[in-house]
C-alpha cells in the first residue's frame, strides 16, 4: 500500500496515456499497413481521451471517445474496408521525402517543445487541492455555455473591467454555425459518395 | 434742338438702318426662310420699302417747315441780313462764331446785284444774302473718340439735298428689290450656269443664291444712305468704302464666272486708287482745318450755345466760308498756318507766345478761345504777306484729293474702266449701284463738298467731266452689248453732271443727278427685262421686239426719251430736258462770262455730246425694237415679264416723265405731260392690239394693257392738276435743291486766276434778261442735236436708209478706235498691270524656290530625325524596357509554375514549413514569454 | 528520481500535444495513401485539442481559459467529425474516379 503512496499516480497516469499517446501515434506514422494504421490511430485516441479525463475535463474525455474514436475513426475505417485493393503494397513513399519529412518534423518538434517548455508561467504548478464541488465543471455549465451564459465568468460581472466582460457572451453562434455545418456536411458528403457508375479502366472523371 | 431736328434725325437714322437690319435678319434666319418667292426679299423689300416710306415722311415734315418758295420770290430787304439765330451773349468781335445760312435767291435781286458782282473782288459790302435761309440740321449722335483735337463721330448733316437724296435713292431702291424679287426667282432653286464651263465640258451645277442677293442689296442700301446722311467726311469715307466693298460683292455674284469675278476686282481696285487720292485729301483738311465735319456741331447738342464757342466745333465750310466775308471763299486760318514758309516761323511763335496760357493739355473749352485768336491774328499777319500761297496750295489739295475719290467712284476719265466690266453683276445691281446710286455718290460728294473747291478745282473737275462725257458718248456708239451701251451712258452723263458742277452749275449739277437716277434705273430694269426675255445681251441677236414686249418698250422709249432730252421746246419736256438744258445753260453762260476762248469747249463738248447721246440711245432702242428679229429662235421665246418685273418700270418712268415738271411755274407742265403720256401709251396699245396675233388673251392683255395706260395717265394728270394748286406747286424738284444749295455759291468765282477767269453765277441764267441771249440758243441747239440724233439713228437703224456696216467701213479707223474703247484698257495694262503681274511673279518664284525650299528642307530633316529617334527611344528604349519587363513577369509566372505540382504531399510539406516558419518567428520576437 | 518526482505541468501536457501534432503532420506529409492523410489530420486536431484542455485544466493552473477550453475542444471534435466525413467522401469519389487510392496520382491540377 505505501507503493501506492509513493507513487504520483498523476504523474504516473500522465506518462501512462502519454507514451500511450504517442507510441500509437509514432505507430500510426511508420505503419505501412492502412488497418494497422486504423489500429493504432484509434488506440491513440482513446489515451488521448484519457489525458482528458486526467485533467479534469470528463466531458471533453467523453465526447471524444464517443464522436472521435467512436464515430470519426470508425468511418475511417469503413473507408479502409471501401478502397480496400490490392495496389496497397506499392504505395511506399521515397526516401526523399522521409529525410524532408523528419527534418521538417524534428524541427518542428523541437520549436514546439522550447515554445511549451520555455514559458515560465506554464512551468509552474498548482499546488494539489481539493476542487470545491462549485468548481466541478458540469454539463449544466457547459450547456449553458453554449446558449449564450457564460456561468464561469458571472462573478467577474461585477468587476466592471472592459476585457473581462467581453468575455461573458457563449458560443451560441458557433453552435448554431456549427450545427448549419454539419448539416451541410452531410447533405454534401453523402451527395458525393453516393454510388455512381463504376469508372473505366483508364480513369475519365466522372 | 428744335423738336423738327429731333424728328428729323431720328426718323432718317431709321432709315438707314431698316436695311442693315433686313441684311443681318437675312443672314440669321437663311436657313429658315423657304423657297418660296416671298420668303427672304420679303424682309430686304420691306426694310427698304420702310425706309422709302420714312424718307417721304421726312421730306413731308421738312416741307412743312421750311415751306419752298416759288422761282419769282418777292424781295425781302436789299441788305445783307445776316441773322445770328442763337442766342449768343458771349459773342465777341474777335471769336468767329458762325452761323450757317444758305441762301435762297429770287429774281430780282440778280438783277439788282448782278452788277455789282461782276468786275469786282471779293463780295464786300455788296448785299448778297437776304431771306430767312435754311439753315442744316448737323449734330452727332454718337461720339467714337476724341484724341486731342480729333474728333470722330458718327454725325448727320440734314438739310434739302440730303432728304431728296434720301427719297430718290429709296425710291429707286424700292423698285428695284421688287424688280429683282422677279428677275433672280431662278436663283431661289439649283440653277444652272451657262456661262461657266467646267473641266469636263460640262456646265456649272450649283444652289441658288437668292437670299445672298438681296442680302447685298440691303447692306448697299445701309451703306448708301449711309453715306447721304454722314455729317462728316471721315464717315462719308467710311461709307464710301462700304459702298465700294458691297458693289464689289454685287458684281461678283456669279463669282464662279471668271469674267464676273475679274471685274469685281477691277472695279475696287480702281475704286481704291482713287480712294488713294481721297485719304490724302482728307489729310490735307485734317492738318489745315483741324476737323472733319462739314457743318458746324453744338457738343451740347440742345440748340443753346452756353458761353463760348469752345463748345461748337467749327466745321469745314464755315471755316472756308466765313459767314463774316459774306460766305465767299477764303483760305481757312489753319491752312494758312500749316502752310506758312519759314520766313514766318518767328513771327508765328511770337504770336502763340503772346497769347499765353496756351496749354495743350487743358480742356478744349479753355484754350480755343486763346488758340483762335492766336490763329486769326497770325492769319491775318499772313494773309498779305503770303507770297507762296501755301495755304491756298493745301486748299486745293485738298479739294482735288476729293475730287480723286470721286473720279474713281464716278468713274471719270482716267478710272473709268471698271464701269463697263462692272455689267457683269445682275441687272439689277446695274440698275441700282452702277447707275442711280453708288455712281452718283461721287456727284453727290462733289456737290456737298462744293463750297470748299477753289476755282483751280472746280475747272480740273470741268474739264475731266468734259473729257469723260465726250469718250464715253463715243465708245458708246459702237457698243454692241445692250448693258455696255447703257454703262457708256452713265459714265458720260456722269461726266456730264461733272462738268455742269465746274463750271458752277450746281443746280444744274444735282437736277441731272436726281434725273438720271430715275431714267438710267429705268433704262437698266428695261434692258433687263430684255435680256430676261430673250437671254442674251448682245443686241444684234435682238430685234422686233415691241410687239413681244410693249411694256418694255414703252418704257425703255419713254427712258431714251428722257436722255435725250426731248421736249416740245419752251413748253413741256421730259425730265431730262430740264436738267440737260440747265447744264448747257450754264456751259454757254461759263463761255461768255469773261473768259478766254477756250472755254467754249465745254459748251460745243456738252451739245456734241447730247447729240451723240440721242444717236446711240435710239440706235439701241431702235436696234432691239424694232425691225426684224434677227435671231428667230429668241424672238420665238421672247415674252412679256411678269408684274412683278414691269410695274416697276412704270414708277420709274412715270417719275422719269415728270419729277423735273414744274406746275407752279408753268402751269401746263403737269396737264399737257399727263395728257400725252396716256396718249402715248393708248396709241402704242392700240398698236399693239392691232398688230397682235390672234388668240384672246392677247387680245385680254392688249386690253388690260390700254387699261392701265389710261389709268396711268389720267391719275397723272389729275395729280398734276393737284399740284397745280398754289401750295403743292413749290414742290418741285428744282426749288428742293436750290434750298439746299451751299452758302456763298451762288455767286460764282469773280476774277479769279487773277482776274483771268469768271465762273458766273448760276442766278445768271434765270433772269429775264438771260431769256434770250443764253435760253434760247441753248435750247434750240440741243432740241436740234436731239432730233438729229434720233433721226440719224432711225434712218440707220430702224429704215436701213443707211447701212451701219458701210459707215463703219468709210470710217475703219474710228470705228476700230472707237470698238476698243479707245484702248485704254489695254495702255492700262500694259502700264500698270503687266509690271505687277511681273512683280509677282518674281516674288511668287522667289516664295517657292527660296522659301518653300527651305522649308520644306527643314520639314524633312525633322522628319528624318523624328524617325530616328522613334526607333532609338520608342522602340528600343521604352517599347524595349516594356518588354523586357513583360518577359521578366512572365519568366516569372512560367518559373512560380513549376511550383505547383499537383503534389498533395508537397502541399502538406509546405504547410508545415509555413507552421514552423510561423512558429519560429513567434519564438524569435516574444522574448518576453520565455 | 528528480524527474520522476516533477509534479505536472502545463507544459508536459503540451509537450504531449505537440508531439501528436508533429506526428500528425509527418503522416499527412509522408503518406500516399489518402487515408493515411485523414489519419494524420485527426492527430493534428488532437493535438490542438490537447493544448485546449491543458490550459483549461483546474489541476494544472491557477488561472484557467474557464469552460472555453473544452467548449472550443469540443468544436474542434465536432468540426474533425465533419471534415473527416467530407475528407472521406472526396476520397472516395477519387478513388471511384481513379481506380485508385494514391494521392500521387491526384496531380492534374498541375501548372
Amino acid at each position: 500500500m505505501t507503493l501506492i503512496a509513493f507513487i504520483n499516480w498523476h504523474f504516473f497516469f500522465f506518462c501512462f496515456f502519454a507514451i500511450i499517446a504517442c507510441g500509437f501515434a509514432a505507430g500510426v506514422l511508420f505503419s505501412q499497413n492502412i488497418v494497422r494504421m486504423a489500429f493504432y490511430l484509434v488506440l491513440s485516441l482513446g489515451a488521448t481521451a484519457g489525458l482528458f479525463f486526467l485533467a479534469g475535463h470528463e466531458f471533453v474525455g467523453s465526447m471524444q471517445l464517443m464522436i472521435y474514436v467512436g464515430g470519426t475513426l470508425v468511418l475511417l475505417i469503413f473507408g479502409v474496408m471501401l478502397t480496400a485493393q490490392k495496389s496497397f503494397v506499392s504505395m511506399k513513399t521515397g526516401g526523399g521525402d522521409w529525410i524532408i519529412a523528419m527534418i521538417l518534423g524534428s524541427t518542428l518538434l523541437f520549436a514546439l517543445l522550447v515554445a511549451a517548455f520555455g514559458v515560465k508561467s506554464w512551468r509552474t504548478n498548482v499546488a494539489d487541492r481539493e476542487i470545491q464541488r462549485k468548481d466541478v465543471e458540469d454539463t449544466a455549465r457547459i450547456g449553458g455555455k453554449l446558449m449564450g451564459l457564460s456561468i464561469d465568468k458571472l462573478d467577474k460581472q461585477e468587476s466592471g473591467d472592459e476585457s473581462e466582460i467581453g468575455g461573458m457572451v457563449g458560443y451560441l453562434l458557433p453552435f448554431e454555425i456549427a450545427s448549419v455545418h454539419l448539416l451541410v456536411v452531410l447533405i454534401g458528403a453523402g451527395y458525393m459518395a453516393r454510388t455512381k457508375r463504376r469508372a473505366k479502366e483508364a480513369g475519365n472523371s466522372a | 434742338m428744335e423738336n423738327v431736328e429731333l424728328l428729323l434725325k431720328w426718323l432718317l437714322f431709321v432709315a438707314v438702318l431698316l436695311p442693315l437690319v433686313s441684311f443681318f435678319l437675312i443672314l440669321c434666319a437663311y436657313p429658315k426662310l423657304g423657297t418660296s418667292l416671298g420668303s427672304g426679299a420679303v424682309i430686304s423689300v420691306g426694310a427698304i420699302g420702310g425706309a422709302c416710306i420714312l424718307s417721304f415722311i421726312c421730306l413731308g415734315i421738312w416741307l412743312n417747315h421750311h415751306p419752298l418758295h416759288p422761282h419769282e420770290a418777292d424781295p425781302k430787304g436789299d441788305a445783307a441780313a445776316i441773322r445770328i439765330d442763337r442766342d449768343d451773349p458771349s459773342a465777341g468781335p474777335d471769336i468767329r462764331l458762325v452761323s450757317l445760312l444758305q441762301d435762297d435767291h429770287g429774281h430780282e435781286h440778280k438783277q439788282e446785284t448782278k452788277h455789282e458782282h461782276e468786275g469786282e473782288g471779293h463780295a464786300e459790302g455788296s448785299a448778297a444774302e437776304h431771306h430767312e435761309a435754311v439753315k442744316p440740321y448737323t449734330g452727332e449722335y454718337y461720339v467714337l473718340g476724341q484724341f486731342g483735337r480729333l474728333r470722330l463721330s458718327i454725325s448727320y448733316y440734314i438739310d434739302a439735298l440730303t432728304i431728296c437724296m434720301f427719297c430718290m435713292v429709296t425710291l429707286i431702291a424700292t423698285c428695284i428689290h421688287v424688280y429683282a424679287v422677279g428677275y433672280m426667282h431662278e436663283e431661289l432653286h439649283d440653277m444652272t450656269d451657262h456661262e461657266v464651263t467646267m473641266a469636263d465640258g460640262s456646265h456649272l451645277k450649283r444652289p441658288g443664291r437668292f437670299f445672298r442677293f438681296f442680302q447685298y442689296l440691303s447692306l448697299f442700301s445701309f451703306s448708301m444712305l449711309g453715306l447721304v446722311l454722314a455729317g462728316n467726311i471721315a464717315m462719308v469715307f467710311v461709307f464710301w468704302e462700304l459702298v465700294g466693298i458691297c458693289s464689289y460683292f454685287l458684281i461678283g455674284f456669279y463669282v464662279e464666272r471668271k469674267t464676273a469675278s475679274t471685274a469685281a476686282n477691277k472695279a475696287f481696285i480702281v475704286n481704291r486708287v482713287g480712294d488713294f487720292g481721297m485719304i490724302i485729301g482728307l489729310m490735307a483738311i485734317w492738318s489745315g482745318m483741324g476737323t472733319f465735319a462739314f457743318g458746324d456741331i453744338d457738343y451740347n447738342s440742345d440748340g443753346h450755345i452756353r458761353d463760348t464757342a469752345a463748345a461748337v466745333e467749327v466745321g469745314m465750310f464755315s471755316q472756308v466760308r466765313p459767314a463774316g466775308l459774306h460766305h465767299s471763299l477764303e483760305v481757312p486760318d489753319g491752312m494758312l498756318i500749316a502752310g506758312v514758309s519759314e520766313d514766318f516761323r518767328d513771327e508765328v511763335g511770337m504770336v502763340y507766345a503772346d497769347h499765353a496760357g496756351l496749354d495743350e493739355n487743358a480742356p478744349r473749352e479753355a484754350i480755343e478761345p486763346s488758340r483762335l485768336n492766336a490763329e486769326s491774328e497770325i492769319a491775318s499777319r499772313l494773309r498779305d504777306n503770303d507770297k507762296n500761297n501755301w495755304g491756298r496750295f493745301l486748299l486745293i489739295i485738298a479739294g482735288i484729293g476729293i475730287f480723286c475719290g470721286c473720279v474713281g467712284k464716278s468713274a471719270q476719265f482716267p478710272l473709268h474702266v471698271w464701269l463697263p466690266d462692272a455689267m457683269e453683276g445682275p441687272t439689277p445691281v446695274s440698275a441700282l449701284v452702277h447707275s442711280a446710286t453708288m455712281v452718283a455718290a461721287g456727284v453727290y460728294l462733289v456737290g456737298r463738298f462744293y463750297p470748299v473747291f477753289t476755282p483751280e478745282v472746280l475747272l480740273v473737275i470741268a474739264v475731266v467731266g468734259m473729257i469723260t462725257l465726250f469718250m464715253a458718248a463715243t465708245i458708246a456708239i459702237t457698243a454692241t452689248d445692250i448693258k455696255r451701251v447703257l454703262a457708256y451712258s452713265t459714265i458720260s452723263q456722269l461726266g456730264y453732271m461733272m462738268m455742269a458742277l465746274g463750271v458752277g452749275g450746281w443746280l444744274a449739277g444735282m437736277t441731272h443727278l436726281i434725273t438720271h437716277a430715275f431714267f438710267k434705273s429705268l433704262l437698266f430694269l428695261c434692258s433687263g427685262s430684255v435680256i430676261h426675255a430673250v437671254h442674251t445681251n448682245e443686241m444684234p441677236q435682238m430685234g422686233g421686239l415691241l410687239k413681244k414686249m410693249p411694256v418694255t418698250a414703252i418704257t425703255m422709249l419713254i427712258g431714251c426719251l428722257a436722255i435725250a432730252g426731248v421736249s416740245i421746246p419752251f413748253v413741256v419736256g421730259l425730265s431730262g430736258y430740264y436738267s440737260k438744258d440747265a447744264i448747257l445753260e450754264q456751259a454757254w453762260s461759263f463761255a461768255g462770262a469773261h473768259n478766254p476762248a477756250w472755254a467754249w469747249m465745254f459748251f460745243f463738248a456738252g451739245a456734241g455730246g447730247a447729240a451723240i447721246t440721242a444717236f446711240y440711245m435710239f440706235r439701241m432702242w431702235f436696234m432691239t425694237f424694232m425691225g426684224t428679229p434677227r435671231d428667230e429662235h429668241r424672238y420665238d421665246h421672247a415674252h412679256e415679264s411678269p408684274p412683278v418685273m414691269y410695274v416697276p418700270l412704270i414708277i420709274l418712268a412715270t417719275f422719269a416723265v415728270g419729277v423735273a415738271w414744274n406746275p407752279g411755274e408753268h402751269w401746263f407742265e403737269g396737264i399737257v405731260g399727263g395728257i400725252l403720256v396716256t396718249v402715248i401709251f393708248v396709241l402704242i396699245g392700240l398698236r399693239y392690239r392691232a398688230s397682235a396675233e390672234g388668240s384672246s388673251e392677247r387680245g385680254a392683255a392688249t386690253r388690260q394693257l390700254i387699261n392701265v395706260a389710261i389709268g396711268i395717265g389720267v391719275v397723272m394728270t389729275l395729280l398734276s392738276v393737284i399740284w397745280m394748286a398754289e401750295p403743292a406747286s413749290n414742290v418741285v424738284l428744282t426749288n428742293l435743291l436750290k434750298s439746299a444749295r451751299p452758302a456763298g455759291t451762288g455767286h460764282g468765282f469773280h476774277e479769279a486766276f487773277g482776274g483771268v477767269m469768271t465762273w458766273p453765277s448760276e442766278h445768271d441764267i434765270h433772269t429775264e434778261a438771260a431769256f434770250w441771249p443764253i435760253k434760247v440758243p441753248v435750247t434750240l441747239l440741243a432740241f436740234g442735236t436731239g432730233i438729229a440724233g434720233i433721226l440719224l439713228a432711225g434712218a440707220i437703224y430702224w429704215k436701213g436708209i443707211l447701212s451701219p456696216r458701210d459707215i463703219s467701213n468709210q470710217f475703219k479707223a474710228a470705228h476700230r478706235f472707237l470698238l476698243n474703247k479707245w484702248w485704254i484698257d489695254e495702255l492700262y495694262d500694259f502700264c500698270f498691270v503687266q509690271p505687277v503681274h511681273i512683280v509677282s511673279r518674281v516674288i511668287s518664284e522667289i516664295d517657292k524656290r527660296v522659301i518653300d525650299r527651305l522649308i520644306d528642307g527643314l520639314a524633312a530633316v525633322v522628319r528624318r530625325i523624328s524617325s530616328v529617334w522613334e526607333y532609338v527611344a520608342d522602340q528600343t528604349i521604352v517599347d524595349g524596357a516594356v518588354n523586357l519587363f513583360a518577359s521578366w513577369m512572365y519568366s516569372l509566372g512560367v518559373a512560380l509554375r513549376g511550383v505547383q505540382r499537383g503534389r498533395l504531399r508537397e502541399y502538406v510539406m509546405f504547410i508545415v514549413m509555413g507552421t514552423i516558419a510561423i512558429f519560429a518567428l513567434f519564438l524569435l520576437f516574444s522574448r518576453s514569454l520565455i | 528520481m528528480n524527474l520522476l518526482d516533477q509534479p505536472i505541468t502545463v507544459s508536459h501536457y503540451l509537450a504531449v500535444g505537440a508531439v501528436l501534432f508533429v506526428t500528425g503532420a509527418i503522416c499527412m506529409a509522408t503518406k500516399r495513401n489518402a487515408l493515411g492523410v485523414l489519419m494524420g489530420i485527426e492527430l493534428v486536431l488532437n493535438g490542438a485539442n490537447i493544448n485546449f484542455i491543458a490550459f483549461s485544466s483546474k489541476y494544472l493552473r491557477e488561472e484557467t481559459l474557464g469552460l472555453d477550453g473544452p467548449l472550443i475542444a469540443l468544436f474542434v471534435i465536432v468540426l474533425a467529425a465533419a471534415e473527416a466525413a467530407v475528407a472521406l467522401a472526396i476520397a472516395l469519389n477519387f478513388y471511384n474516379n481513379h481506380a485508385t487510392i494514391d494521392v500521387d496520382r491526384a496531380d492534374d491540377l498541375k501548372g
